[in-house]
C-alpha cells in the first residue's frame, strides 16, 4: 500500500520520545501560552549586538515575544534592560527604534525615567500625596541583561542561572572570530513570517536540506559537516567549506577577508536555545533571532556583522559576501522562509498532525540529532510531551 | 531635440522594464540595461540609524543572477509592479537623464489574494546620447523593511 487512510495517517509513529514532534507544538494556543511562560520568560534570550549600542545613551527598542524592551547604554557605559512600558497607564514608553537619550518622558502624562530604569519625575506629585505615590517607587522594570562575546542577553526571571550556565560551551567554536576583533552590525531586517517560531530554527538546525537550495547545491563542494550538541539544547556545525565561484558570476573569498580564526571559505554556526542562532561564512557573521507573536507569527531578526574599522572596500565585500546569502534578496534566506511557513500552513489547517526527525547518522550532518536535543530542552522547559504535548510530562 | 518625445522615450525605458520584471521576462529587463548598468537596492534602518544595501550588482553580474532565479524555488505567486514616473531632469549636454520614479510592488499569492509588498523610490540613469534610451543605472530606494520571507527576483 503506498498510501494511507485516515486511521493510518493520524497514528503517530512509535518512535522514541523526541524522534517525533506533534503538529500540536506548531499551533496549538495552549502550547503556546506555556511556551511563553516558561521557556521566553525563563530563558536567556540573544536580543542584539553590543555594537548597536555604542555610545553612552545609545538604546535599542525591541520584543521578545511580543513583551516590549528597551535596552540603554548608561552613564556607566553598562548595558541595562527593562520592560518598555510606563508605570503609569501602560502605555509603550519609548517608540522609536533607537537614539540616544538621557532620559525618557512617557509621551501621554511626562512620567519620566532615567538610563538606569529609575523614575525621575511625576508631574503634580501633590496630586498624589493621599495615596502616596513617589518616583522612587515607580521605576521600570529591569531584565537581566548579560554579554557574552559582543552578544546582548536579556532574561526576564530574576531567578535565572547566570548566563555562562545557561550557555555552557556552546559559543566556544566562535570564540575567536566574535571575540577576536571588535564587530558591528552592518545589516538589519526584521520580517514577520507566518509560521511558528521554531519552524524557523528548524530551518537552521536542520543540516540536510541542501536539496531545496539551488545555491547550496552549487558552492557546498565539501560536505564534511559535523554536528555537535550541546547540553541546554544548544548546537553547533563546523567543517564545511564552499566553493563560492560555482555560482553565478561570483568571485572567491580571499583570506585577507577572513574573520579571526576563520578560513574565509569555511561555514561554522551555533545555535542556541530557544531562539537564535549565529552563523557564519569566514568573512562575515549573521546573526538570526526568532520571537513569537502567536503561535502563527512570528518576527525574525536578521543582523549581518562585519569587522569595526573595515576600510570601505573591505565593508563593500562582506556586504556582497553577507547579501549574497543572506539579504532579503539573497539566494538563500526566501527558501528558509518559505520552507517554514509551508510547514505552518499545514499544521495550522490540521493536515499535517506530526513531523519526522528520527534521522540518525552519528552526527553527521545528515542526523537529525540538533533537532532532537533542541526539542529535549524545549521538553523539558515546558514539561510538555513532544510527542503529546497535551500530556503532561512532570510536574512543573 | 523635442523633449516630450524623449520624455515618452525615457519612460517607456522605465515602464517596460517593469513590465518585463512583472512577467519574469529577464532577458526582456536586461534589453532594456545599458552594459554599464549598476542596480541597487537601499534601504535606511532606524534601528542602527544607517544606510543598508540589499543588493548591488553591475551588468555582469546582475544577468547572472537572473539567470539563476529559475533554479531556485522562490516565493509563491508573482509580484506587480506599479510605478509613475515623477521626475525627469536632463542637465544640457549631459549625458543621461536622472529619472524619479514612485514604485509599490504588489504581491499575488497562488490563491489570489494580493497584498503590498514594498514601497519605494526608483532613482534611475537612463541614457540619451543618442540611439535608444537606455537604463545606466537603477537605485530602488524602500521605504518598507519588512519583505517577509523575502525574493530572488530583484524590485
Amino acid at each position: 500500500m503506498t498510501s494511507r487512510n485516515e486511521s493510518a495517517w493520524r497514528q503517530q509513529p512509535s518512535f522514541p520520545e523526541t524522534y517525533v514532534v506533534s503538529g500540536l507544538v506548531y499551533h496549538d494556543d495552549n502550547v503556546f501560552a506555556l511556551e511563553r511562560e516558561t521557556i521566553f520568560n525563563k530563558a536567556w534570550i540573544l536580543a542584539c549586538h553590543e555594537s548597536e549600542l555604542p555610545e553612552k545613551f545609545d538604546f535599542r527598542t525591541l520584543e521578545i515575544a511580543d513583551t516590549p524592551l528597551i535596552v540603554v547604554r548608561g552613564a556607566d557605559a553598562s548595558l541595562r534592560a527593562f520592560i518598555n512600558v510606563c508605570s503609569h497607564r501602560g502605555a509603550r514608553l519609548v517608540n522609536e527604534r533607537s537614539g540616544n537619550a538621557k532620559a525618557f518622558a512617557c509621551f501621554y502624562h511626562r512620567w519620566t525615567y532615567d538610563t538606569k530604569g529609575s523614575c525621575i519625575n511625576i508631574p503634580r506629585p501633590e496630586g498624589y500625596q493621599a495615596c502616596g505615590v513617589h518616583t522612587g517607587d515607580y521605576g521600570l522594570r529591569e531584565v537581566r541583561t548579560e554579554v557574552k562575546l559582543g552578544l546582548v542577553f536579556l532574561n526576564l526571571d530574576d531567578n535565572a542561572f547566570p548566563l555562562d550556565d545557561f550557555l555552557g560551551g556552546a559559543l566556544d567554536p566562535l570564540k575567536e572570530i566574535l571575540g577576536g576583533v571588535p564587530l558591528e552590525v552592518f545589516h538589519y531586517q526584521r520580517s514577520e513570517i507566518d509560521a511558528n517560531w521554531k519552524a524557523w530554527m528548524e530551518t537552521n538546525l536542520d543540516t540536510y536540506h541542501t536539496g531545496m537550495h539551488y545555491l547550496l547545491r552549487k558552492t557546498q563542494v565539501d560536505k564534511q559537516r559535523r554536528i555537535r550538541i550541546v547540553a541546554g539544547g544548544h548546537g553547533n556545525t563546523g567543517g564545511m567549506k564552499s566553493a563560492y565561484t560555482n555560482y553565478a558570476d561570483w568571485k572567491n573569498r580571499e583570506d585577507s577577508m577572513a574573520l579571526p580564526g576563520a578560513d574565509a571559505r569555511e561555514m561554522r554556526n551555533v545555535h542556541l536555545f530557544p531562539n537564535a542562532s549565529v552563523i557564519t561564512r569566514g568573512t562575515v557573521v549573521r546573526i538570526d533571532t526568532v520571537s513569537p507573536i502567536g503561535p502563527h507569527r512570528t518576527v525574525v531578526e536578521c543582523r549581518g556583522l562585519g569587522i569595526k574599522g573595515d576600510t570601505e572596500d573591505e565593508r563593500r565585500q562582506r556586504v556582497e559576501h553577507h547579501n549574497q546569502y543572506w539579504g532579503p534578496l539573497g539566494r538563500n534566506l526566501p527558501e528558509d522562509g518559505l520552507a517554514a511557513e509551508l510547514c505552518a500552513r499545514s499544521y495550522r489547517s490540521g493536515s499535517a498532525h506530526y513531523q519526522v526527525i528520527a534521522r540518525d547518522e552519528g552526527l553527521t550532518g545528515q542526523d537529525d540529532g540538533m533537532l532532537r536535543a533542541y526539542y529535549a530542552q524545549w521538553s523539558k522547559m515546558t514539561g510538555l510531551s513532544l510527542s503529546d504535548p497535551r500530556a503532561v510530562t512532570r510536574e512543573r | 531635440m523635442s523633449s516630450s518625445i524623449d520624455e515618452r522615450k525615457i519612460c517607456e525605458v522605465v515602464y517596460r522594464g517593469c513590465l518585463a520584471l512583472d512577467a519574469e521576462d529577464f532577458d526582456g529587463f536586461m534589453g532594456f540595461c545599458s552594459s554599464q548598468f549598476k542596480y541597487r537596492i537601499t534601504v535606511y534602518s532606524p534601528d542602527l540609524r544607517k544606510e543598508m544595501i540589499w543588493l548591488s550588482h553591475d551588468y555582469v553580474g546582475i544577468k547572472a543572477m537572473l539567470e539563476s532565479v529559475p533554479q531556485h524555488f522562490k516565493r509563491l505567486g508573482t509580484l506587480k509592479r506599479h510605478v509613475s514616473v515623477y521626475l525627469i531632469e536632463q542637465d544640457a549636454g549631459a549625458p543621461v537623464a536622472k529619472v524619479t520614479s514612485s514604485f509599490l510592488v504588489t504581491s499575488t499569492d497562488p490563491e489570489g489574494r494580493s497584498r503590498l509588498f514594498c514601497a519605494g523610490t526608483y532613482f534611475d540613469e537612463v541614457s540619451i546620447d543618442g540611439g535608444v534610451p537606455m537604463l545606466t543605472s537603477r537605485q530602488a530606494h524602500l521605504e518598507t523593511r519588512d519583505l517577509g520571507i523575502g525574493t530572488h527576483i530583484p524590485l
